[in-house]
């Protein structure tokens, strides 16, 4: 019965960010996220009232891929044709995103490094790095 | 036959048995090259081309399977819930960190793709491939590109993220918990995160963060090339 609750919630969630995907410009599934985050936040749902459902999903995320993946049966002649480009993109790009993270991130921590010793001059330096 | 294998259950109790055996050889051999979802796809379309079924008599289950997709990545809001007090204590960091992540992932691909000369379906389909897949699935459809190659292209970015973040770390010597976990799931998704969790728990923390809000700006980057 708690199951079944649980199901009822996050399925129906789902089913209005699908509604709610007709008049917005963003992926359903993306709606029924940012929905239930708000909900979590405002505390009109508890993540209690959803767990045993979320945790079956999340923890068994990448199992819903399989028929999406298979799919690719009928396309694969398209990826074939492009395999090593394909292998490339993949490659190169998970480079320059990592690089262009961390430089970021640290800049950014710098500054807050530099901004809040400033402000403190007492308290010394390294006080925001740590969490 | 075909009549009896286009039943749902055909496609589901395959598509879990390929699974659990991908789970099962992932335990065994510990190597982010050995993933479950990959092995378990390559098993149901080695098991469909050897006996001749159809694609279609598989999607009929297949397609049951799919309906999870959308309250899997809902779920996703009780993991950015959870580390909520983190994301607020760090949010420059994280939202400067997502947004020059998630743009010089899809700008690198877009360029990539230039050179190659890889058509504009291929290339929407690559795009949002630093994202979790759900999501990535939904940006793709949206630019017009093919899924299955999307989920392709982010299970293969996950595995190399995976496979190259220890290494990434001490090529650029990054020392700081924050920005560790930042880029790896920026790069790499969930698949990322779970080698971010060895590696520690801020570190994993900030990258399952990265995972929603990396996800949602590339949403929003998508909305305006679309």
């Amino acid at each position: 019965m708690k199951i079944l609750v649980q199901i009822s919630v996050v399925f129906g969630i789902c089913f209005l960010g699908e509604g709610l995907a007709r008049i917005l410009p963003l992926p359903g599934s993306v709606i029924s996220m940012i929905l239930l985050l708000i909900l979590l936040l405002s505390r009109a749902v508890k993540p209690e009232h959803i767990r045993e459902k979320s945790d079956f999903l999340l923890k068994n995320m990448a199992f819903f891929f399989v028929p999406a993946g298979v799919a690719i049966m009928d396309t694969f002649d398209v990826l074939a044709r492009n395999l090593l480009p394909f292998l490339a993109v993949c490659f190169i790009s998970t480079l320059v995103t990592f690089a262009a993270t961390v430089f970021t991130v640290r800049g950014i921590l710098w500054l807050q490094r530099l901004i809040h010793a400033k402000s403190h001059p007492s308290s010394g330096k390294g006080a925001v790095s740590r969490v | 036959m075909s009549e009896w294998l286009s039943s749902p259950l055909f496609g589901i109790t395959l598509s879990i048995l390929a699974y659990v055996f991908g789970v099962w050889i992932n335990k065994k051999l510990r190597s982010p090259l050995a993933n479950p979802l990959l092995i378990a796809i390559i098993l149901v379309i080695l098991f469909l081309k050897l006996t001749r079924i159809p694609l279609s008599s598989y999607q009929v289950g297949g397609d049951f399977i799919g309906m999870f997709l959308a309250p899997a990545t809902a779920c996703l809001a009780v993991s950015i819930y959870n580390q909520f007090a983190l994301l607020k204590k760090n949010l420059l960091p994280i939202l400067a960190g997502s947004a020059v992540g998630s743009a010089a992932s899809m700008g690198s691909v877009w360029f990539l793709c230039r050179i190659f000369r890889l058509d504009d379906q291929f290339t929407a389909s690559l795009l949002p491939k630093s994202v979790t897949t759900p999501i990535a699935m939904g940006v793709a459809e949206q630019l017009g590109g093919l899924t299955s190659i999307t989920v392709a292209a982010v299970v293969i970015t996950g595995i190399l993220g995976a496979m190259l973040a220890p290494l990434l770390l001490k090529l650029f010597r990054v020392k700081d918990p924050v920005a560790a976990g930042l880029a790896i799931g920026a790069c790499s998704h969930a698949m990322g995160t779970a080698k971010a969790l060895e590696i520690g728990e801020v570190e994993g923390a900030m990258s399952s963060i990265a995972i929603g809000v990396c996800g949602l700006i590339t949403v929003v980057f998508a909305m305006f090339i679309h």
